[in-house]
Protein backbone atom coordinates (compact mmCIF):
# COMPACT_ATOMS: atom_id res chain seq x y z
CA UNK A 1 0.00 0.00 0.00
CA UNK A 2 1.86 3.45 -1.05
CA UNK A 3 2.08 6.13 1.92
CA UNK A 4 -1.25 8.45 1.37
CA UNK A 5 -3.18 6.69 -0.02
CA UNK A 6 -6.60 5.56 2.14
CA UNK A 7 -6.94 2.01 3.65
CA UNK A 8 -8.80 -0.44 1.75
CA UNK A 9 -11.73 -1.41 3.99
CA UNK A 10 -13.82 -4.20 2.49
CA UNK A 11 -17.61 -3.41 2.09
CA UNK A 12 -19.90 -5.24 4.83
CA UNK A 13 -22.75 -6.44 3.76
CA UNK A 14 -25.83 -3.84 4.88
CA UNK A 15 -27.56 -5.77 7.48
CA UNK A 16 -31.29 -5.39 8.19
CA UNK A 17 -32.41 -4.51 11.50
CA UNK A 18 -34.68 -7.17 12.77
CA UNK A 19 -38.07 -5.93 13.95
CA UNK A 20 -38.48 -7.54 17.63
CA UNK A 21 -42.25 -7.72 16.95
CA UNK A 22 -42.37 -10.19 19.93
CA UNK A 23 -41.05 -8.55 22.14
CA UNK A 24 -43.73 -5.52 21.24
CA UNK A 25 -46.65 -7.90 21.49
CA UNK A 26 -45.37 -9.11 24.90
CA UNK A 27 -45.19 -5.40 26.25
CA UNK A 28 -48.54 -5.29 24.72
CA UNK A 29 -49.94 -7.76 26.53
CA UNK A 30 -48.37 -7.17 29.91
CA UNK A 31 -49.81 -3.91 30.02
CA UNK A 32 -53.56 -4.39 28.87
CA UNK A 33 -53.45 -7.62 31.35
CA UNK A 34 -52.65 -4.79 34.01
CA UNK A 35 -55.33 -2.44 33.10
CA UNK A 36 -58.00 -5.57 32.94
CA UNK A 37 -57.20 -6.72 35.83
CA UNK A 38 -59.95 -4.79 37.79
CA UNK A 39 -62.80 -5.41 35.69
CA UNK A 40 -61.68 -9.31 35.21
CA UNK A 41 -62.35 -9.53 39.01
CA UNK A 42 -65.76 -7.72 38.74
CA UNK A 43 -66.57 -9.55 35.87
CA UNK A 44 -65.46 -12.62 36.46
CA UNK A 45 -66.84 -12.48 40.46
CA UNK A 46 -70.01 -11.15 39.21
CA UNK A 47 -70.42 -13.98 36.69
CA UNK A 48 -69.82 -16.64 39.30
CA UNK A 49 -72.35 -15.15 41.62
CA UNK A 50 -74.83 -14.01 38.27
CA UNK A 51 -74.54 -17.45 36.86
CA UNK A 52 -76.30 -19.32 40.16
CA UNK A 53 -78.67 -17.22 40.60
CA UNK A 54 -81.40 -20.32 41.14
CA UNK A 55 -79.18 -21.17 44.27
CA UNK A 56 -78.95 -17.49 46.00
CA UNK A 57 -79.81 -14.19 45.56
CA UNK A 58 -76.16 -12.74 44.53
CA UNK A 59 -77.64 -8.97 45.06
CA UNK A 60 -78.90 -9.17 48.86
CA UNK A 61 -79.09 -11.00 51.73
CA UNK A 62 -82.83 -11.62 52.88
CA UNK A 63 -84.29 -11.97 56.04
CA UNK A 64 -87.27 -11.78 57.73
CA UNK A 65 -88.70 -12.32 61.41
CA UNK A 66 -92.24 -11.97 63.41
CA UNK A 67 -93.05 -10.65 66.31
CA UNK A 68 -95.83 -9.48 68.81
CA UNK A 69 -95.76 -5.97 70.84
CA UNK A 70 -96.67 -5.98 73.80
CA UNK A 71 -98.22 -3.14 74.49
CA UNK A 72 -101.90 -2.05 72.99
CA UNK A 73 -101.46 -0.08 69.47
CA UNK A 74 -103.56 2.66 69.16
CA UNK A 75 -105.58 2.49 66.56
CA UNK A 76 -106.16 5.87 65.58
CA UNK A 77 -103.06 7.57 65.40
CA UNK A 78 -100.68 5.17 62.78
CA UNK A 79 -97.23 7.65 64.05
CA UNK A 80 -98.14 6.97 67.51
CA UNK A 81 -98.34 3.04 66.66
CA UNK A 82 -95.25 3.11 64.39
CA UNK A 83 -93.21 4.43 67.07
CA UNK A 84 -94.30 1.95 69.37
CA UNK A 85 -93.52 -0.76 66.96
CA UNK A 86 -90.46 0.92 65.76
CA UNK A 87 -88.90 0.86 69.86
CA UNK A 88 -90.07 -2.43 70.44
CA UNK A 89 -88.14 -4.13 67.22
CA UNK A 90 -85.21 -1.93 68.59
CA UNK A 91 -84.68 0.05 65.03
CA UNK A 92 -83.27 3.17 64.96
CA UNK A 93 -83.86 5.85 62.19
CA UNK A 94 -86.73 7.44 60.49
CA UNK A 95 -89.38 5.28 58.48
CA UNK A 96 -89.52 6.75 54.63
CA UNK A 97 -93.06 6.09 55.38
CA UNK A 98 -96.39 5.08 57.35
CA UNK A 99 -99.08 3.96 55.53
CA UNK A 100 -102.35 2.26 56.83
CA UNK A 101 -103.44 -0.51 53.91
CA UNK A 102 -106.80 -1.38 55.83
CA UNK A 103 -108.70 -0.36 58.74
CA UNK A 104 -106.68 -3.34 60.55
CA UNK A 105 -103.36 -2.97 58.91
CA UNK A 106 -100.18 -0.58 58.88
CA UNK A 107 -96.93 -0.69 56.93
CA UNK A 108 -93.98 1.36 58.08
CA UNK A 109 -91.62 1.15 55.37
CA UNK A 110 -87.80 2.23 56.00
CA UNK A 111 -85.02 2.02 53.29
CA UNK A 112 -83.43 -1.82 54.23
CA UNK A 113 -86.99 -2.83 55.84
CA UNK A 114 -90.89 -2.88 55.95
CA UNK A 115 -92.56 -3.68 58.79
CA UNK A 116 -96.47 -5.18 58.33
CA UNK A 117 -98.18 -4.87 61.47
CA UNK A 118 -101.93 -6.11 62.13
CA UNK A 119 -102.81 -3.48 65.00
CA UNK A 120 -105.39 -5.21 66.64
CA UNK A 121 -102.96 -8.22 67.68
CA UNK A 122 -100.40 -6.25 68.16
CA UNK A 123 -98.47 -8.65 65.14
CA UNK A 124 -95.37 -7.69 63.42
CA UNK A 125 -93.81 -9.74 60.14
CA UNK A 126 -90.89 -7.53 59.20
CA UNK A 127 -88.65 -8.40 55.89
CA UNK A 128 -85.89 -6.64 55.32
CA UNK A 129 -82.53 -7.14 52.97
CA UNK A 130 -78.96 -5.88 52.96
CA UNK A 131 -77.01 -5.80 50.14
CA UNK A 132 -74.15 -7.17 49.25
CA UNK A 133 -70.56 -6.18 49.95
CA UNK A 134 -69.24 -5.45 46.65
CA UNK A 135 -70.74 -8.40 44.84
CA UNK A 136 -74.60 -5.73 44.90
CA UNK A 137 -72.03 -3.11 43.22
CA UNK A 138 -69.81 -5.63 41.00
CA UNK A 139 -73.20 -7.49 39.38
CA UNK A 140 -74.74 -3.41 38.76
CA UNK A 141 -71.61 -3.48 36.51
CA UNK A 142 -71.52 -6.76 34.94
CA UNK A 143 -75.38 -6.41 34.10
CA UNK A 144 -74.80 -2.60 32.48
CA UNK A 145 -77.74 -1.42 34.43
CA UNK A 146 -76.01 1.76 34.56
CA UNK A 147 -76.23 2.07 30.88
CA UNK A 148 -74.69 5.15 29.45
CA UNK A 149 -71.00 5.55 29.95
CA UNK A 150 -70.65 2.20 31.14
CA UNK A 151 -71.34 0.73 28.28
CA UNK A 152 -68.38 2.13 26.29
CA UNK A 153 -65.98 1.11 29.56
CA UNK A 154 -67.33 -2.78 28.81
CA UNK A 155 -67.35 -2.49 25.01
CA UNK A 156 -63.76 -0.93 25.63
CA UNK A 157 -63.17 -4.13 28.28
CA UNK A 158 -64.55 -6.62 25.61
CA UNK A 159 -62.06 -4.93 23.22
CA UNK A 160 -58.82 -5.92 25.26
CA UNK A 161 -59.82 -8.97 26.56
CA UNK A 162 -60.16 -10.02 22.19
CA UNK A 163 -56.37 -8.40 21.91
CA UNK A 164 -55.20 -10.30 25.17
CA UNK A 165 -56.54 -13.82 23.56
CA UNK A 166 -54.89 -13.23 20.10
CA UNK A 167 -51.78 -11.20 21.43
CA UNK A 168 -51.46 -14.30 23.76
CA UNK A 169 -51.40 -16.82 20.50
CA UNK A 170 -48.33 -15.49 19.50
CA UNK A 171 -46.16 -14.46 22.56
CA UNK A 172 -43.76 -17.53 22.53
CA UNK A 173 -42.26 -19.27 19.60
CA UNK A 174 -41.51 -22.64 18.73
CA UNK A 175 -43.53 -25.60 20.24
CA UNK A 176 -44.75 -23.98 23.20
CA UNK A 177 -45.99 -21.70 21.24
CA UNK A 178 -49.11 -22.01 18.47
CA UNK A 179 -46.75 -23.89 16.39
CA UNK A 180 -47.12 -27.14 19.25
CA UNK A 181 -48.51 -27.19 22.17
CA UNK A 182 -50.30 -23.54 22.24
CA UNK A 183 -52.15 -24.83 18.93
CA UNK A 184 -53.65 -28.28 20.92
CA UNK A 185 -54.88 -25.68 23.46
CA UNK A 186 -56.47 -23.09 20.93
CA UNK A 187 -57.84 -26.09 19.62
CA UNK A 188 -59.62 -27.58 22.68
CA UNK A 189 -60.68 -23.62 23.85
CA UNK A 190 -62.87 -23.92 20.55
CA UNK A 191 -63.85 -27.39 20.73
CA UNK A 192 -65.44 -26.39 24.18
CA UNK A 193 -68.24 -24.52 22.83
CA UNK A 194 -68.58 -26.61 19.85
CA UNK A 195 -69.19 -29.56 21.44
CA UNK A 196 -71.25 -28.34 23.91
CA UNK A 197 -73.71 -26.92 20.89
CA UNK A 198 -73.69 -29.95 18.90
CA UNK A 199 -74.11 -32.24 21.90
CA UNK A 200 -77.23 -30.21 23.47
CA UNK A 201 -78.55 -29.28 19.63
CA UNK A 202 -79.15 -25.40 20.20
CA UNK A 203 -79.70 -22.91 19.38
CA UNK B 1 -28.62 -42.19 57.23
CA UNK B 2 -31.51 -41.65 59.90
CA UNK B 3 -33.25 -38.89 58.19
CA UNK B 4 -34.67 -41.57 55.28
CA UNK B 5 -36.77 -43.47 57.52
CA UNK B 6 -38.58 -40.77 58.99
CA UNK B 7 -39.17 -39.21 55.53
CA UNK B 8 -40.54 -42.69 54.79
CA UNK B 9 -42.72 -42.39 57.74
CA UNK B 10 -43.72 -38.70 56.75
CA UNK B 11 -44.91 -39.66 52.98
CA UNK B 12 -47.13 -42.61 54.28
CA UNK B 13 -48.71 -40.60 56.90
CA UNK B 14 -49.32 -37.84 54.14
CA UNK B 15 -50.56 -40.48 51.67
CA UNK B 16 -52.64 -42.29 54.92
CA UNK B 17 -54.24 -38.65 55.29
CA UNK B 18 -54.67 -38.19 51.52
CA UNK B 19 -56.88 -41.44 51.46
CA UNK B 20 -58.67 -40.38 54.62
CA UNK B 21 -59.54 -37.40 53.14
CA UNK B 22 -60.20 -38.41 49.78
CA UNK B 23 -62.63 -41.39 51.70
CA UNK B 24 -64.51 -38.99 53.40
CA UNK B 25 -65.00 -36.51 50.80
CA UNK B 26 -66.15 -39.79 48.74
CA UNK B 27 -68.72 -40.15 51.23
CA UNK B 28 -69.83 -36.65 51.96
CA UNK B 29 -70.65 -36.47 48.39
CA UNK B 30 -72.62 -39.37 47.79
CA UNK B 31 -74.38 -38.77 51.09
CA UNK B 32 -75.14 -35.16 49.40
CA UNK B 33 -76.34 -36.97 46.51
CA UNK B 34 -78.70 -39.38 48.48
CA UNK B 35 -80.26 -36.56 50.08
CA UNK B 36 -80.76 -34.89 46.90
CA UNK B 37 -82.42 -37.92 45.61
CA UNK B 38 -84.58 -37.74 48.51
CA UNK B 39 -85.55 -34.77 48.14
CA UNK B 40 -86.56 -35.07 45.06
CA UNK B 41 -89.92 -37.09 45.96
CA UNK B 42 -91.13 -33.58 45.68
CA UNK B 43 -90.66 -33.56 42.41
CA UNK B 44 -91.37 -37.81 41.65
CA UNK B 45 -95.14 -36.95 42.91
CA UNK B 46 -96.22 -33.79 41.80
CA UNK B 47 -94.71 -35.83 37.98
CA UNK B 48 -97.93 -38.62 38.85
CA UNK B 49 -100.43 -35.37 38.87
CA UNK B 50 -101.97 -33.98 35.81
CA UNK B 51 -104.05 -30.74 36.08
CA UNK B 52 -107.54 -29.89 35.36
CA UNK B 53 -106.88 -28.62 31.35
CA UNK B 54 -104.91 -32.50 30.61
CA UNK B 55 -101.43 -31.41 31.08
CA UNK B 56 -98.74 -32.69 33.13
CA UNK B 57 -98.68 -30.89 36.74
CA UNK B 58 -94.52 -30.64 36.13
CA UNK B 59 -93.44 -29.22 32.76
CA UNK B 60 -90.69 -31.21 31.34
CA UNK B 61 -87.03 -30.67 32.55
CA UNK B 62 -88.72 -29.03 35.73
CA UNK B 63 -87.45 -29.97 39.13
CA UNK B 64 -90.16 -29.14 42.25
CA UNK B 65 -88.86 -26.94 45.27
CA UNK B 66 -90.36 -26.13 48.51
CA UNK B 67 -90.43 -22.33 48.00
CA UNK B 68 -90.15 -19.29 45.71
CA UNK B 69 -86.08 -18.02 45.11
CA UNK B 70 -85.57 -14.33 44.28
CA UNK B 71 -84.07 -14.82 41.25
CA UNK B 72 -82.87 -10.94 41.30
CA UNK B 73 -83.80 -7.74 38.98
CA UNK B 74 -83.23 -4.40 39.73
CA UNK B 75 -85.84 -3.56 42.64
CA UNK B 76 -88.73 -0.67 42.57
CA UNK B 77 -89.76 1.62 45.41
CA UNK B 78 -91.20 -1.20 47.82
CA UNK B 79 -93.55 0.70 49.56
CA UNK B 80 -97.35 0.17 49.40
CA UNK B 81 -97.61 4.45 50.38
CA UNK B 82 -95.59 5.49 46.99
CA UNK B 83 -97.51 2.35 44.87
CA UNK B 84 -98.90 3.91 41.39
CA UNK B 85 -100.20 1.65 38.64
CA UNK B 86 -100.50 2.74 35.60
CA UNK B 87 -102.99 1.02 32.71
CA UNK B 88 -102.60 2.58 29.42
CA UNK B 89 -102.27 2.17 25.83
CA UNK B 90 -105.45 -0.17 23.84
CA UNK B 91 -108.09 1.25 26.61
CA UNK B 92 -110.80 3.58 26.82
CA UNK B 93 -110.21 4.90 29.97
CA UNK B 94 -106.54 4.94 31.02
CA UNK B 95 -106.27 4.38 34.49
CA UNK B 96 -103.46 5.36 37.48
CA UNK B 97 -104.37 3.30 40.55
CA UNK B 98 -102.73 3.82 43.78
CA UNK B 99 -102.61 0.94 46.47
CA UNK B 100 -105.95 1.59 48.16
CA UNK B 101 -108.05 2.06 44.78
CA UNK B 102 -106.19 -1.38 43.24
CA UNK B 103 -107.02 -3.19 46.56
CA UNK B 104 -110.50 -1.49 45.99
CA UNK B 105 -111.07 -3.08 42.78
CA UNK B 106 -111.70 -6.45 44.11
CA UNK B 107 -109.18 -9.36 46.08
CA UNK B 108 -109.01 -12.55 44.72
CA UNK B 109 -107.35 -15.58 46.24
CA UNK B 110 -106.05 -17.78 43.79
CA UNK B 111 -103.42 -21.14 44.28
CA UNK B 112 -101.19 -21.74 41.41
CA UNK B 113 -97.56 -23.30 40.64
CA UNK B 114 -94.53 -21.33 39.30
CA UNK B 115 -92.14 -22.51 36.71
CA UNK B 116 -88.80 -20.87 36.13
CA UNK B 117 -86.99 -21.14 33.32
CA UNK B 118 -84.07 -22.10 35.45
CA UNK B 119 -85.62 -25.27 35.96
CA UNK B 120 -87.78 -24.80 39.47
CA UNK B 121 -91.14 -25.27 39.96
CA UNK B 122 -93.04 -24.60 43.26
CA UNK B 123 -96.79 -26.07 43.34
CA UNK B 124 -100.06 -24.27 44.72
CA UNK B 125 -98.19 -20.38 45.73
CA UNK B 126 -101.15 -18.73 47.33
CA UNK B 127 -101.63 -15.35 45.49
CA UNK B 128 -103.89 -12.52 46.25
CA UNK B 129 -104.41 -9.69 43.62
CA UNK B 130 -107.07 -8.00 41.31
CA UNK B 131 -107.30 -10.06 37.88
CA UNK B 132 -105.37 -8.42 34.41
CA UNK B 133 -109.50 -9.16 33.36
CA UNK B 134 -111.06 -6.93 35.79
CA UNK B 135 -108.59 -3.92 35.69
CA UNK B 136 -108.88 -4.31 31.52
CA UNK B 137 -112.56 -3.91 32.17
CA UNK B 138 -112.08 -0.98 34.12
CA UNK B 139 -109.74 0.75 31.54
CA UNK B 140 -112.18 -0.20 29.02
CA UNK B 141 -110.04 -2.54 26.64
CA UNK B 142 -110.27 -1.46 22.89
CA UNK B 143 -110.78 -4.17 20.47
CA UNK B 144 -107.77 -3.51 18.89
CA UNK B 145 -105.89 -4.52 21.74
CA UNK B 146 -103.91 -8.09 21.01
CA UNK B 147 -100.91 -7.97 23.51
CA UNK B 148 -100.02 -7.14 26.93
CA UNK B 149 -97.01 -5.48 28.23
CA UNK B 150 -95.84 -5.43 31.61
CA UNK B 151 -93.95 -2.74 32.52
CA UNK B 152 -91.57 -2.54 36.18
CA UNK B 153 -89.08 -0.38 37.59
CA UNK B 154 -85.64 0.16 35.65
CA UNK B 155 -87.75 -0.13 32.58
CA UNK B 156 -88.26 -3.55 32.60
CA UNK B 157 -91.11 -5.11 30.57
CA UNK B 158 -91.97 -8.67 29.12
CA UNK B 159 -94.88 -9.28 27.24
CA UNK B 160 -97.97 -11.43 27.17
CA UNK B 161 -100.55 -12.39 24.13
CA UNK B 162 -103.67 -10.94 25.67
CA UNK B 163 -105.86 -14.56 25.30
CA UNK B 164 -103.49 -15.69 27.70
CA UNK B 165 -103.27 -12.25 30.00
CA UNK B 166 -107.20 -12.49 30.79
CA UNK B 167 -107.09 -16.20 31.95
CA UNK B 168 -108.94 -15.74 35.34
CA UNK B 169 -105.69 -16.68 37.28
CA UNK B 170 -103.58 -14.12 35.96
CA UNK B 171 -103.25 -11.30 37.84
CA UNK B 172 -101.23 -8.30 40.12
CA UNK B 173 -100.05 -9.41 43.35
CA UNK B 174 -99.55 -8.07 46.71
CA UNK B 175 -99.59 -10.95 48.83
CA UNK B 176 -98.17 -14.32 48.34
CA UNK B 177 -98.99 -17.03 50.75
CA UNK B 178 -100.33 -15.26 53.20
CA UNK B 179 -97.79 -12.63 53.55
CA UNK B 180 -97.75 -8.70 52.22
CA UNK B 181 -95.41 -9.47 48.52
CA UNK B 182 -91.70 -9.46 50.02
CA UNK B 183 -88.34 -7.11 48.60
CA UNK B 184 -86.87 -9.84 46.75
CA UNK B 185 -90.24 -11.00 45.19
CA UNK B 186 -91.76 -7.76 43.87
CA UNK B 187 -93.05 -5.81 46.49
CA UNK B 188 -95.41 -3.89 46.73
CA UNK B 189 -97.26 -5.78 43.85
CA UNK B 190 -95.80 -7.97 41.50
CA UNK B 191 -97.62 -9.60 37.74
CA UNK B 192 -98.69 -13.70 38.62
CA UNK B 193 -98.54 -15.31 34.91
CA UNK B 194 -98.53 -19.10 36.53
CA UNK B 195 -99.08 -20.53 32.76
CA UNK B 196 -95.58 -18.86 31.18
CA UNK B 197 -92.19 -19.00 32.60
CA UNK B 198 -91.77 -16.59 35.44
CA UNK B 199 -90.01 -14.04 34.19
CA UNK B 200 -93.22 -13.17 32.42
CA UNK B 201 -94.29 -12.28 35.69
CA UNK B 202 -93.05 -8.66 36.17
CA UNK B 203 -92.02 -7.89 40.03
CA UNK B 204 -92.04 -3.99 41.04
CA UNK B 205 -95.37 -4.25 38.53
CA UNK B 206 -95.29 -0.17 37.38
CA UNK B 207 -98.12 -0.51 34.80
CA UNK B 208 -100.15 -2.69 32.38
CA UNK B 209 -99.82 -1.54 28.61
CA UNK B 210 -102.25 -3.42 25.93
CA UNK B 211 -100.85 -3.01 22.65
CA UNK B 212 -102.14 -3.92 19.01
CA UNK B 213 -98.67 -5.52 18.44
CA UNK B 214 -96.22 -7.34 20.12
CA UNK B 215 -93.39 -6.01 21.69
CA UNK B 216 -90.49 -8.54 23.09
CA UNK B 217 -89.57 -7.63 26.73
CA UNK B 218 -86.62 -7.51 28.58
CA UNK B 219 -85.05 -10.84 28.19
CA UNK B 220 -87.43 -11.90 25.35
CA UNK B 221 -84.91 -9.48 23.58
CA UNK B 222 -82.00 -10.83 24.86
CA UNK B 223 -82.46 -14.54 23.52
CA UNK B 224 -84.93 -15.39 25.63
CA UNK B 225 -88.47 -17.17 24.20
CA UNK B 226 -91.01 -14.82 23.07
CA UNK B 227 -94.01 -17.29 24.01
CA UNK B 228 -92.46 -19.04 26.80
CA UNK B 229 -94.86 -21.66 27.51
CA UNK B 230 -93.12 -24.10 30.47
CA UNK B 231 -95.19 -27.43 29.12
CA UNK B 232 -93.59 -26.49 25.20
CA UNK B 233 -89.88 -25.97 27.06
CA UNK B 234 -89.91 -22.11 24.79
CA UNK B 235 -87.38 -21.24 27.46
CA UNK B 236 -85.00 -19.86 24.50
CA UNK B 237 -86.16 -17.77 21.43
Amino acid sequence: MADGEPPVVAAKPERRRKIRWRQWLRALHRDFGYVAVGLTLIYALSGLAVNHIADWDPNFENYEREFVVSAALPLDDDEAAAKIVQDQAGIVGEPVDVYRVTDDLLEITFDDRTLHVTLGAGKVYEEGQEPRFFLRAANWLHLNRGKQAWTWFADGYAIVLVLLATSGMFMIPGRKGLMGRGAVLVGLGVAIPLGYLMYVGSP
Amino acid sequence: MEDEPKADICRSIARREFLMRAGSGTVITALGGGLYFLSDALTSEAQAMTRDDGRPRVPPGQRVIESLKPMGGEPGDPSRANYSLKIHGEVETPLQLDFAALMAMGATTVRSDVHCVTGWTVLDAKWTGVTIKKLAEAAGLKPTARHVVFEAAAGYTANVRLREALGDDVMVAWDLDGQPMRRPHGAPVRAVVPDLYFWKSAKWLTGIRFTQRDQPGYWETRGYHNHADPWKEERYG
